[in-house]
């Protein structure tokens, strides 16, 4: 009798814990924003589509070189298998605390062995946690510079240093929007535009300064990090904003609740998003450090601009 | 290396003049903040307004200058000293040359003190310029970027910047109402002080202390 009321309890909590990790997950899932259509949850990866497709892994805050990173570093290369991402971009606070020697093997090579075995290529932001010399790291994609810009196929991408808007970097990434005539035109940096996170919020500074040429120049996607989670925005001026800073640190429920920014949000778990550009559709999914699909969806190009 | 753009000076000059009044500089067209949403950080669009230029601000603007690009000089001659950095897959080569260069600054530098850039006769502008950002920011933006700040950190001039430590993003909205600086030598907020950092050296090159407002308790 005494083990059938152990059982019974045991049988309770579990069904509590399973109903509050699926309400975390699922509470802020409001309707499909416009111009990005949710697909029904699953459990596992999926694979890409497109047969010529552009095919990346988006990782943030990874840096930690702790454990967390490690089973993460795992996972990607686990969701490899089913999603062959060809390269990988880092939104900034790629090594936290100490950057020596040793702290570059401890905090990416290692992590990411398998991944830079497989000649995956890693096109990195610099965080604020980040020595701006990083940019002379050749795994990090970064060629000297500071902020920088790369083309895959029909997809432009706009890496910039968000630590120091300087005159010269708005200029630069005016000139570059202007040039651009690829179908697709994706930004990447550390700080969000636009963020529901309790520590931080949006980086309103930041937003006055390069929305407007972001709107002017038609840009399509957005993905920032410094907010230790995933959140998906609403589109904002018609750009899809992703914040993907939870790839190694987390903050656990930081996400203020029920902001009227956040289409998903997942601040329960380490995550990362794994990204594929076919012709006028990009596909997203965000998956979490045990390999569960927390968010996915598509953005057409018609219903951006 | 690195040379200052012919520019600078006016725009210096018209930046101190317009230091105490907030003057809006206009390349770009700010976007109206979202109420609805977190923020952070807000400053509010100052009104441009132009005062003429005085004499002083003028002399303290080039003064300001010419003292930069005695520091840029020292740089690009220790540069030319120590073994060239490109891109490389070794980190150890990019820790010797940041140190041998860090290293180099610092030895042709010697007894530098802090105000070698920040001279005293514009020091005022600087501080004014700060002090009108943080009065235009709600108090929450304040704190919040104030919170951001490293702390308890003692910062002096011709030392390496902590490697350790995060380098607090700097307010776009601020970095726009100062003077512009060559490549690789940047504002930083450190406590309450407004540091000149080399970033290729990682070096402090010059302080400025008690710029940034504390926030009434």
């Amino acid at each position: 009798m005494k083990n059938l009321s152990v059982r019974l309890v045991v049988v309770l909590w579990s069904v509590l814990i399973v109903a509050a990790a699926a309400h975390a997950i699922t509470s802020q899932q409001p309707a499909p924003a416009p111009g990005a259509t949710a697909m029904s949850a699953g459990s596992d990866v999926q694979p890409p589509i497109g047969k010529d497709s552009v095919k990346f892994l988006v990782i943030g805050d990874s840096g930690t070189g702790d454990r967390a990173q490690i089973e993460v570093g795992a996972q990607m290369w686990k969701s490899h298998s089913q999603f062959p991402y060809e390269f990988a971009i880092m939104l900034g606070d790629n090594m936290y605390g100490s950057e020596r020697p040793q702290d570059y093997v401890s905090k990416f090579e290692r992590p990411f062995k398998v991944l830079l075995d497989d000649k995956i290529e890693f096109f990195a932001a610099l965080g604020n946690h980040d020595d701006p010399n990083q940019r002379f790291y050749k795994n990090f994609g970064m060629g000297g510079k500071r902020f920088y810009a790369y083309q895959k196929k029909d997809v432009k991408f706009f890496v910039l240093d968000s630590n120091y808007m300087d005159r010269d970097q708005q200029r630069w990434l005016e000139d570059e929007l202007k040039k651009s005539n690829e179908k697709w035109k994706i930004a990447y940096f550390h700080h969000p535009l636009y963020s529901s996170g309790g520590a931080h919020g949006s980086e309103v500074d930041l937003r006055a300064i390069i929305e407007p040429l972001f709107i002017k120049y038609n840009l399509h996607v957005v993905f920032a990090g410094h907010e230790h989670f995933y959140e998906r925005i609403k589109p904002q001026k018609g750009i899809h904003h992703f914040t993907a800073g939870g790839s190694a640190k987390l903050r656990s429920g930081d996400i203020i609740r029920n902001s009227p920014l956040t289409a998903k949000g997942f601040d329960t778990e380490q995550s990362f998003m794994l990204v594929e550009i076919d012709g006028d559709v990009l596909r997203f999914q965000t998956i979490s450090r045990r390999g569960r699909r927390i968010d996915s969806g598509e953005i057409r190009l018609g219903a951006t601009s | 290396m690195t040379k200052l753009r012919p520019a600078s000076v006016a725009v210096l000059a018209a930046l101190f003049a317009g230091c105490g009044s907030n003057s809006s500089p206009s390349d770009v067209t700010g976007v109206a903040a979202d109420p609805s949403k977190p923020t952070k950080a807000t400053a509010a669009a100052p009104p441009a307004v132009t005062e003429p230029v005085s004499q002083a601000q003028t002399d303290a603007a080039r003064e300001f200058q010419k003292r930069i690009q005695v520091y840029m000089k020292t740089h690009n001659d220790a540069e030319a000293k120590v073994p060239n950095l490109k891109s490389t897959d070794d980190p150890q080569q990019i820790a010797d040359r940041e140190k041998a260069l860090g290293e180099m600054i610092m030895t042709m530098r010697a007894g530098a003190q802090p105000g070698e850039i920040f001279a005293p006769q514009y020091q005022p502008y600087f501080i004014q310029i700060v002090r009108d950002d943080f009065a235009a920011r709600s108090a929450a933006d304040r704190k919040a970027l104030i919170n951001e700040l490293p702390k308890n950190m003692k910062v002096d001039i011709n030392t390496i910047y902590p490697t350790t430590l995060p380098l607090a993003t700097f307010p776009p909205a601020l970095l726009r109402k100062l003077p512009d600086l060559p490549a690789d030598l940047e504002y930083r907020i450190v406590g309450r002080s407004l540091i000149l950092r080399d970033a290729k050296a990682n070096l402090i090159v010059d302080i400025l202390r008690d710029v940034v407002p504390t926030i009434p308790s």
